[in-house]
């Protein structure tokens, strides 16, 4: 279980000319992801799910709040002391060409943190070979034919299950996937997305899964809860089906009516929702975060930062004075 | 100043690569209408040739590559294979605009735009640079964008999204009736990326062009094309309207590949990956079909022939299993 209570994060730039700047990357966030669980963090490039999700892998430090691993505070814990806390945590990046040593065979990569491990845990160096060719197994490529070979000798599909094999290699509780099928080709990111479903059901591993593309958080488990950030806050949190079928905050609304509409198969949603576009980049830090964008806004929302909450008659937790249901998503002509 | 918009005609087209192995086709005798006015989409996915294809449309496939095959003709123009040197340097910018595929990159970043305006301008002979600029600023208002603050921009200062807009406001700003995008939104948001594609259906519409957007998202392409082309391992394998393609898609890689799109809505069990791999440059097969390895409809016929692609109505398709169905 690993969960996190106000997470602040403040990066400060020095600029010569400007003076100082700072950027508020996070604003009191509060997560909850549970041993074998699922939770995805979507919203725009910059919105903070990426800085939100390094803090998580202990790859980044925060400046308030705390993140508490099986009931461990991280923050009273020295650097060396949190290293075992978060090797429970494996990171799965992005682009899995740029994350294998070319010049080391698939067998190289996975040896080195296996022998590691077999070395602190006791066991005979027969044991690295199991294993490798056991968690190859487990992502679903053939140890025989893949052992031997070079990244550049895989596709990008097997090359990211050879990261995700790599990071099995500790036995972590938990997988930290940033944008992991945005670079696999179309026809074989359901392959991915299925095998993160599958560990977590066979091996209880949970998966933290940052994504800017909504629809891919539905294929880790219907079971997990996404949330939506906005500028370092999170704005909308729920059970993945609920906030997608029936998402109330308008900025919400917007990322799901941004989705392109297979036409011929489907009929876009009634009531879209299109951000306005401010030319002015001063971002407003008063009031509510999206006010500026956000086509529905009212007087109340210029003074006043709305809190995520629960409001009568909405399942899930929501930041908005407002919340309404709109018809945003496309829908199978099928259903029509 | 607006000419009526050019009709693209690609016939047989074949690129070859030269590699140790021979010369092996990335793009195989690929016929392709362009109409006048139209929005076609190509879709791919890695090495299925569509960026080969793209940059053939300028001729400007490069070493180790080369055009084998085929013709690319544009109305006022010409077999823009049989172009070269400044014939061919002239064409590009002036008749055929194109947005690369990481515009975000493709900007000088030493530079203002303002300055690589004036240098776009000048390489092209422009006397009326005042002019170039004028409309250069009207493009990119016309984008919301203000116009005079992004010419004295550098590219760092400017978002992935207005980025975008410059290398789509370059592509036009010498008035290229024909447009090819390569990629146009990818690395973009969700946001971003709808802005875009609807800049690029309202700019198409306004300036009368022919246009032809490259990309690996069906989505990109159901939202912007009239028409869409499913191009695998350098072969065509289906082209239609692109409401039919979608909505009664023939090729079994096309209706695998629509399958495998995660959707917000339905049943999640039903969506699944191919199987198998996308061929290589290196792995595609000789002869036969180039998509039998991952086709549940694979036949005897498939290993030796290689389906021709055969108009059915409205749509072409191309294998062996579809064709049988149509006369058995």
């Amino acid at each position: 279980m690993i969960t996190g209570t106000g997470v602040v994060k403040t990066y400060k730039q020095r600029g010569k000319m400007l003076g100082a700047r700072e950027v508020r990357a996070l604003r009191g966030v509060d997560f909850a992801i549970p041993k074998g669980g699922a939770a995805s963090f979507i919203g725009e490039s910059g919105c903070g799910k990426t800085t939100l999700g390094r803090i998580i892998a202990g790859l980044e430090t925060y400046d308030e709040g705390e993140v508490v691993i099986d009931g461990v505070a991280m923050s009273g814990l020295k650097p060396k002391e949190r290293q075992p806390h978060f090797r429970k945590i494996q990171m799965i990046h992005q682009d899995p060409y740029s994350a294998l040593n070319p010049t080391r065979t698939i067998h190289q990569t996975l040896h080195a943190p296996l022998s590691l491990r077999a070395r602190q845990t006791g066991r005979p160096r027969s044991w690295i070979e199991e294993r490798a060719a056991e968690v190859l197994s487990l992502v679903g490529l053939d140890p025989g034919s893949v052992l031997a070979r070079y990244p550049h000798q895989l596709s990008g599909g097997m090359r990211q299950r050879v990261v995700i094999a790599r990071a099995l290699t500790v036995d972590p509780e938990m997988l930290v996937a940033d944008e992991a099928v945005s670079m696999i080709d179309v026809s074989l990111r359901l392959g991915i997305l299925a095998l993160l479903k599958d560990l977590r059901e066979r091996l209880g591993v949970s998966v933290l899964f940052i994504t800017h593309d909504v629809a891919t958080a539905r294929y880790i488990g219907d079971d997990g809860e996404l949330y939506v950030i906005y500028r370092g806050q999170v704005v909308e949190r729920g059970a993945v089906d609920t906030v997608i079928a029936d998402p109330v905050h308008p900025y919400t609304q917007s990322l799901l009516s941004a989705i392109p509409v297979l036409h011929g198969l489907e009929q876009p949603g009634e009531q879209p929702v299109v951000p306005l576009e401010s030319l002015d980049e001063s971002r407003s830090d008063e009031g509510c975060l999206f006010a500026r964008r956000c086509p529905f806004r009212a007087d109340r929302c210029e003074g006043e930062r709305p809190l995520l909450q629960i409001t009568d008659g909405v399942p899930q937790e929501h930041a908005c004075f407002y919340p309404e249901r709109r018809n945003v998503i496309a829908r199978p002509l099928s259903e029509v | 100043m607006s000419k009526q918009a050019p009709g693209v005609r690609i016939d047989g087209l074949t690129v070859v690569y030269k590699t140790p192995a021979g010369e092996l086709p990335a793009v195989r005798d690929v016929s392709l209408t362009l109409e006048p006015g139209s929005i076609t989409g190509i879709v791919g996915e890695s090495g299925s040739g569509k960026s080969t294809l793209a940059l053939s449309l300028l001729n400007a496939v490069q070493p180790p590559g080369r055009i084998s095959a085929g013709s690319v003709e544009i109305d006022g123009l010409g077999d823009v294979v049989g172009l070269g040197g400044e014939q061919l340097r002239k064409a590009r910018g002036r008749h055929i605009g194109y947005v690369f595929q990481a515009a975000q990159n493709s900007l000088n970043p030493l530079k203002t735009v303002g300055k690589q305006l004036l240098d776009l301008g000048r390489s092209h002979g422009v006397d009326d640079l005042r002019g170039l600029v004028r409309e250069a600023k009207e493009l990119l208002g016309r984008m919301g964008l203000d116009g005079a603050r992004v010419l004295d921009s550098h590219q760092h200062e400017l978002s992935g999204g207005m980025r975008q807009r410059v290398g789509i406001m370059l592509a036009l700003v010498l008035n290229a009736h024909v447009v090819v995008l390569d990629e146009p939104t990818t690395a973009l948001d969700m946001i971003t990326q709808a802005n875009i594609l609807k800049i690029v259906r309202e700019v198409h519409a306004e300036r009368g062009l022919t246009t032809l957007v490259i990309t690996h998202d069906i989505g990109v392409v159901a939202e912007v094309a009239d028409r869409l082309a499913v191009m695998y391992g350098g072969r065509l394998v289906e082209q239609g309207p692109t409401r039919e393609v979608l909505g009664s898609p023939r090729h079994p890689y096309t209706r695998g590949l629509i399958k495998a799109i995660p959707r917000l809505v339905g049943d999640i069990d039903e969506a699944r990956a191919l199987p198998g791999r996308p061929p290589t440059l290196a792995t595609v097969p000789k002869q036969g079909c180039v998509f039998r390895e991952r086709c549940a409809l694979r036949m005897d016929v498939c290993d030796d022939v290689d389906p021709e692609a055969v108009l059915q109505g409205t749509r072409t398709v191309a294998c062996h299993a579809v064709t049988v169905k149509e006369h058995a």
